[in-house]
């Protein structure tokens, strides 16, 4: 058995989950909210069964509201928790070596929709920069997500107190936050499709996906596609003698 | 201006129909409309009851959700408003629910007019009513105690009270509004005529202003008779919304009116414009009113009133040509000019010449309505004076209004006999009569006042003793019989619809309770049930009506009901001569005098109201007062120019009498020589909230002249200065 | 077309500008304060001399319009024409009170209620007509100016005031935003130039703006999702292996 590297806590996976299943619930209800024939994204079929469905347009919102509310709640007791967890997630991902992240990036993108013969054809070296904890491509759907995860819970919220304190003088803060909300969903949905499909549909982060399960993965993986991790985690294993198994 | 037949046929037929139908003891065209009106919903409950915002009591249905009325309707059976209810009608939810409504007793402590109270309970404050009257009885005789009250159906008991008490000193509200209009053509036909608008087919209005100060239901049946295709020509100083929607506009020079009349009978007698046979029938004096009109040529009511000859001469044909079935409309507040008897007078002798007398488009009698009084027999007092204090100034006063101008002159020089005491209900001659000190030194001339009214009204703010009474929405009242001109002559009775919200009483119960402790209890030993019985006596299906429908009607006589009949009148027939009048030495008919002059930079000051107030009484309303924040004076823009004042300038107007500040507004909406302001703002009481500040008074500008025939207030005589004001 | 149409006929030469309308109407529909869902216009008079001075006054509310400019400018369908009815309806719980409807108007017939924050207005007073009562408006006003009912049906006055052919009938539009309004008036009325342009806001023009980029980018990240795809099951994981040349 080859041995596991440690990635996540319980705690992580825990939120991983249940912010992917609001997500999805948010997401499901809130293209359900957006019912005006020059927007609706999916079509007005959309909007009107899903009422139609909860019982109505309020309802609709209501779900939404509960929803995007014990996200919130969640994700602020977690970092309120998590403190140190949050900080070093936060500063994973915001730290890019432009270089080595950047080169990452596009040589990953041409080789995984166009292989790498194509990236041979082009001039470039086929080997990707080692990474970090996280790959640049987790990086930048992270930044998305946390960047846009802020604007659309204060977007959000900005909205849920539209018909509580705001004054009619002070409308234009909430009609701007409808679009900003939508802007920022639809951004990160894109950024989600590419998520989704790398994690749980590639075969090569299978591990990665699994460990969204099981909190660890195999040495060869860490090795291949965290470098750098993996070595900070080798040299501090020998430091300490500790071995995550 | 364009009619519209299409429309206008069907609401036509409709009253027609509706006419025909109380004609024939039936309202079959109104009832599924009606039915589902009625009837309850799950929602609310719904009452029936009668307006009291303005004096027209018009039906309405009272929609009541837990206790609390949400809104008020138009009782859709109720004719007379044509099932209409208007803004004040439906902002008497906001009389109901006003913050500012009196809640309890209030015994003054500070000095009169100071504002200061203290709350009392019932008990005492009518123990102290009481035993005040009894004293001031006792001091000055029964007489030395005045009863002033307004246009309300519990009026009748202040009567009654008065009366058994043993006071003749009643002055009613009329005396600052309708009597000499009343006068006039009481003078001439015998009776007070109500005007049948709706199928006329041309109409003068003078002095009026039908559009804006609402009567029913003349106001909705000349919409509709202009729609169908009746001229309305609009002889006024200020373009009112009348004349803007009339066929002819005509600014008349103020206190000219009559002239114009005078001309126009020098036109219709002289060109033979009338009906011989109906005026040799139906009327005595044509020689001398021939005679008496030759000098009034268009040409010298044209200099005159500022309306061109030629003017006065086409209508004056067209009227005649469209007669019967035409009026000079004989409108209601006339409270404007020393001779306004005689003014109006005029009016009713075009009327009488163009032949109208209760026919179809005329001028209509009063219809049966068959509510009988209740009888009560008053005690005599050895130790009262001869007479009423304000008797013998004027020959053509009405006994039981009185004058109350007259009267306050009497109070204030203690002659013929003093009056110490004053009882008021629902009047507010502090704020609508003229020479407002002088009203104030009357209060203060009193040993011992007494208000009831539902809120702090300017006479209340005078008073010793203010006692809260329970809006119209609260309290039962009496019957009261209604004369809707060709729409109807009905019943209608007031129920409470919500319980009362404070500890009010109704002047019914005070005086009643004040009646027993003077044991004069004997006149007042009846419930309101009770009484109302005695008043239908007569009509035994009135009360089902009522319940069922709101308003009772009695299926009588609309046109013709003088046919075979003598005129009241001394002749017996409609006087184009007075001859009574003549042996009073009054003008026996109508002789034209110039109104006073007005000199350079003055102006002669007009009042009047909108259909969003009712005087006084409305200005507090939360909901009327988001209408009407404030009055302002119109100016003419040439006016403005000389005297160098913009729209929204404060300005000071000034009589000979007192003054006022104002906000201006410059409108060509006024003649040059014309200042107008709406009646019923800036109060002395500081119990209306939101109306402090917010305005003049006419009460403090207008001069205390009076009609000379019949003692009602001349409220259109005054000259006053306007200056601007410079902020400091 | 909607199967039904209510809407107001109204004879606003019948109109003396009493206001029982406003008032009846802000009481049975709590307008609070200095707001109101219906109005009265006036036809200021001309006293310049060339014509007899005269006024026209102009009874009004929402016009519920078969192509209502603020139903476009709603996000979220709280505001909607109700085909049922032909009424445009607010959803008052879908409702957040943005105001995006409030400019898109042309009629200003629409306000952010203070009390409630949320949009309100002319609904044609849905509790009276269950109640078998007509609206607030129409039942007060003492020249029964205001005719209200379903103009699709033959039967109702307000259909035989429209089509009777006897009275010409216009609208008040503007020429910049045609609505096309169900508020009908007999022969003429006054004035006609109140009407504003319908405003939507920057905010709702940057979203319907941003619409089709937003819907361009998960597009396109949906193309490189199934292109992956595509390769994936194409090629196999042969890329694995030559990822694994740099061991």
């Amino acid at each position: 058995m080859t041995r596991q590297f440690k990635r996540h806590d319980r705690s992580d996976i825990f939120m991983h989950w249940f912010n992917a299943a609001c997500w999805i619930i948010l997401l499901v209800t809130g293209v359900g909210l957006i019912g005006n024939p020059d927007l609706d994204p999916v079509g007005s079929w959309y909007p009107r069964t899903l009422r139609a469905l909860v019982g109505g347009g309020a309802n609709l919102l209501n779900i939404h509201l509960a929803v995007g509310f014990i996200w919130i709640f969640a994700f602020v007791g977690y970092l309120a928790i998590n403190a140190r967890g949050a900080l070093f997630f936060l500063r994973e991902i915001f730290m890019v070596s432009p270089a080595r992240d950047m080169g990452w990036m596009i040589r990953k993108m041409v080789i995984m929709t166009l292989g790498p013969k194509v990236l041979r054809k082009l001039g470039m070296n086929p080997d990707l920069p080692a990474q970090g904890f996280y790959n640049m491509g987790q990086k930048a759907f992270a930044q998305a997500s946390v960047v846009g995860g802020v604007i659309i819970a204060v977007t959000g919220i900005i909205m849920f107190l539209s018909d509580k304190v705001f004054t009619a003088q002070g409308t234009w803060i909430v009609s701007w936050s409808i679009t900003l909300h939508f802007v920022a969903v639809g951004l990160v949905f894109a950024g989600l499709l590419v998520h989704i499909y790398m994690a749980a549909i590639s075969p090569e982060e299978r591990p990665g996906f699994k460990s969204m399960f099981t909190g660890s993965v195999p040495e060869d993986y860490a090795r291949h596609h965290h470098g750098l991790w993996y070595d900070s985690v080798k040299s501090e294993n020998a430091s300490t003698g500790d071995e995550t198994g | 201006m364009a009619s519209n037949k299409g429309a206008s046929l069907s609401r036509r037929d409709f009253f027609k129909a509706s006419g025909l139908a109380v004609g024939g003891g039936l309202l079959g065209g109104l009832a599924p409309s009606v039915a589902k009106a009625a009837v309850p919903d799950s929602k609310w409950e719904s009452h029936f009851s009668a307006c009291d915002m303005c004096f027209n009591k018009c039906g309405l249905v009272a929609r009541v959700r837990d206790g609390v009325v949400t809104k008020l309707d138009p009782n859709p059976k109720f004719l007379k408003s044509r099932g209409m209810l208007c803004a004040r009608g439906n902002a008497g939810i906001a009389q109901l629910y006003d913050p500012d409504r009196l809640k309890h007793p209030l015994i003054r402590v500070g000095d009169r007019g100071e504002g200061k109270w203290q709350r009392i309970p019932w008990d005492e404050a009518l123990d102290m009513a009481a035993r005040k009257m009894q004293e001031i009885r006792k001091k000055y005789t029964p007489c030395g105690h005045l009863f002033s009250a307004g246009a309300d159906l519990q009026t009748q008991f202040v009567t009654r009270f008065a009366e058994v008490y043993g006071s003749y000193n009643i002055t009613s509200h009329e005396s600052l509004c309708l009597l000499s209009g009343t006068r006039g053509f009481l003078d001439t036909f015998g009776e007070v005529p109500f005007a049948d608008v709706l199928n006329s087919r041309y109409v003068i209005m003078a002095g009026a202003n039908r559009f804006e100060a609402l009567v029913t239901p003349d106001s909705m049946d000349l919409m509709t008779a202009m729609k169908d295709g009746c001229k309305l020509v609009v002889l006024d100083p200020r373009f009112t919304k009348t004349a803007a929607l009339a066929h002819e506009w005509h600014p008349i020079r103020p206190g000219t009116d009559m002239i114009f009349m005078l001309a126009l009978m020098h036109i219709i007698i002289g060109e033979k414009l009338f009906d011989p046979e109906w005026i040799a029938e139906k009327t005595s004096g044509i020689e001398k009113l021939t005679e008496h009109v030759r000098q009034y040529t268009p040409q010298a009511a044209a200099d005159q009133c500022g309306i061109p000859r030629e003017d006065i001469v086409r209508i004056a044909r067209e009227l005649a040509e469209a007669a019967p079935r035409s009026m000079v409309y004989p409108g209601r507040r006339t409270s404007d000019y020393e001779n306004s008897t005689q003014i109006r007078r005029s009016f009713a002798l075009v009327n009488a010449l163009l032949g109208n007398w209760d026919r179809p488009g005329g001028l209509l009698a009063a219809r049966q309505v068959g509510l009988k009084g209740v009888p009560y027999d008053p005690p005599w007092y050895d130790e009262n004076p001869d007479d009423r204090v304000d008797a013998h100034k004027v020959p053509g006063m009405f006994e039981h209004e009185g004058s109350f101008v007259i009267t306050r002159d009497a109070v204030l020089k203690g002659e013929p006999y003093p009056i110490k005491g004053w009882f008021v209900y629902k009047t507010n001659p502090l704020v609508n009569a003229p020479n407002r000190k002088k009203s104030i030194e009357m209060a203060k001339a009193m040993e011992f006042m007494t208000v009831v009214d539902i809120t702090m009204s300017d006479t209340a703010w005078m008073a010793d003793l203010v006692l809260p009474a329970p809006s119209y929405l609260e309290r039962q009242d009496p019957c009261s019989g209604l004369q809707g001109s060709v729409a109807c002559a009905c019943v209608v009775k007031r129920d409470p619809v919500v319980e009362p919200l404070y500890k009010t009483r109704p002047v019914f119960d005070i005086l009643k309770s004040i009646a027993d402790r003077l044991e004069l209890g004997e006149h007042f030993d009846f419930s309101m049930d009770e009484y109302r019985d005695q008043q239908l006596r007569g009509l035994p299906d009135a009360m089902d009506a009522l319940d069922r429908d709101g308003v009772y009607y009695n299926p009588s006589k609309v046109y013709g009901i003088y046919d075979g009949r003598i005129y009241k009148t001394t002749s017996h027939k409609i006087e184009l001569y007075n001859k009574r009048y003549e042996q009073m030495g009054q003008d026996p008919m109508p002789v034209y005098t110039p109104p006073s002059s007005v000199p350079e930079n003055h102006f002669r000051l007009v009042i009047g109201r909108n259909a969003y107030l009712t005087h006084g009484s409305t200005c507090n309303n939360a909901m009327l007062h988001e209408l009407v924040p404030e009055n302002e004076l119109w100016l003419h823009p040439s006016a403005a120019t000389k005297q160098g004042i913009d729209t929204g300038d404060t300005v000071l107007v000034s009589s000979a009498v007192g003054q006022g500040e104002i906000k201006v507004r410059v409108t060509e909406k006024i003649r040059e020589d014309t200042v107008y302001m709406l009646t019923g703002f800036g109060p002395l009481s500081k119990g209306l909230s939101l109306i402090q500040d917010s305005g003049a008074s006419i009460a403090d500008i207008l001069e205390d002249r009076f009609d000379t025939i019949s003692g009602n207030a001349s409220m259109h005589e005054t000259i006053v200065s306007v200056t601007r004001k410079v902020p400091a | 077309m909607t199967k039904k149409q209510l809407a107001m006929v109204i004879d606003s030469g019948a109109c003396i500008d009493c206001k029982a309308c406003v008032i009846s109407c802000k009481v049975a529909n709590k307008v609070p304060g200095a707001f109101s869902r219906n109005w009265i216009k006036e036809q200021a008079p001309d006293f310049s001399g060339t014509a007899r001075p005269s006024m026209h006054f102009q009874p009004g509310a929402c016009m519920h319009c078969d192509t209502p400019t603020c139903v476009a400018a709603c996000p979220t369908g709280a505001t909607y024409k109700d085909l049922e009815t032909g009424i445009v309806e607010i959803d008052k719980g879908l409702c957040i009170g943005c105001g995006n409807c409030i400019p898109a108007c042309p009629y200003g017939a629409r306000y952010r209620n203070p009390e409630t924050c949320k949009a309100d207005k002319c609904d044609y007073c849905p509790e009276r007509r269950a109640a078998g009562l007509p609206p607030a408006c129409v039942d007060t006003c003492p020249t029964k100016a205001r005719v209200f009912g379903d103009i699709n049906d033959p039967m109702s006055e307000a259909h035989q005031l429209l089509k009777s052919g006897k009275n010409p009938i216009v609208t008040v539009v503007n020429e910049v935003t045609d609505t096309k309004p169900n508020m009908y008036y007999l022969d003429k009325t006054a004035p006609g130039d109140w009407t504003e342009p319908a405003v939507v806001p920057a905010s709702m023009t940057a979203m319907k703006q941003l619409t089709p980029l937003v819907k361009g980018i998960v597009g396109l990240s949906g193309l490189g999702v199934l292109a992956m795809l595509g390769r994936q099951l194409l090629v196999g994981d042969s890329h694995e292996q030559e990822e694994n040349h740099h061991d």
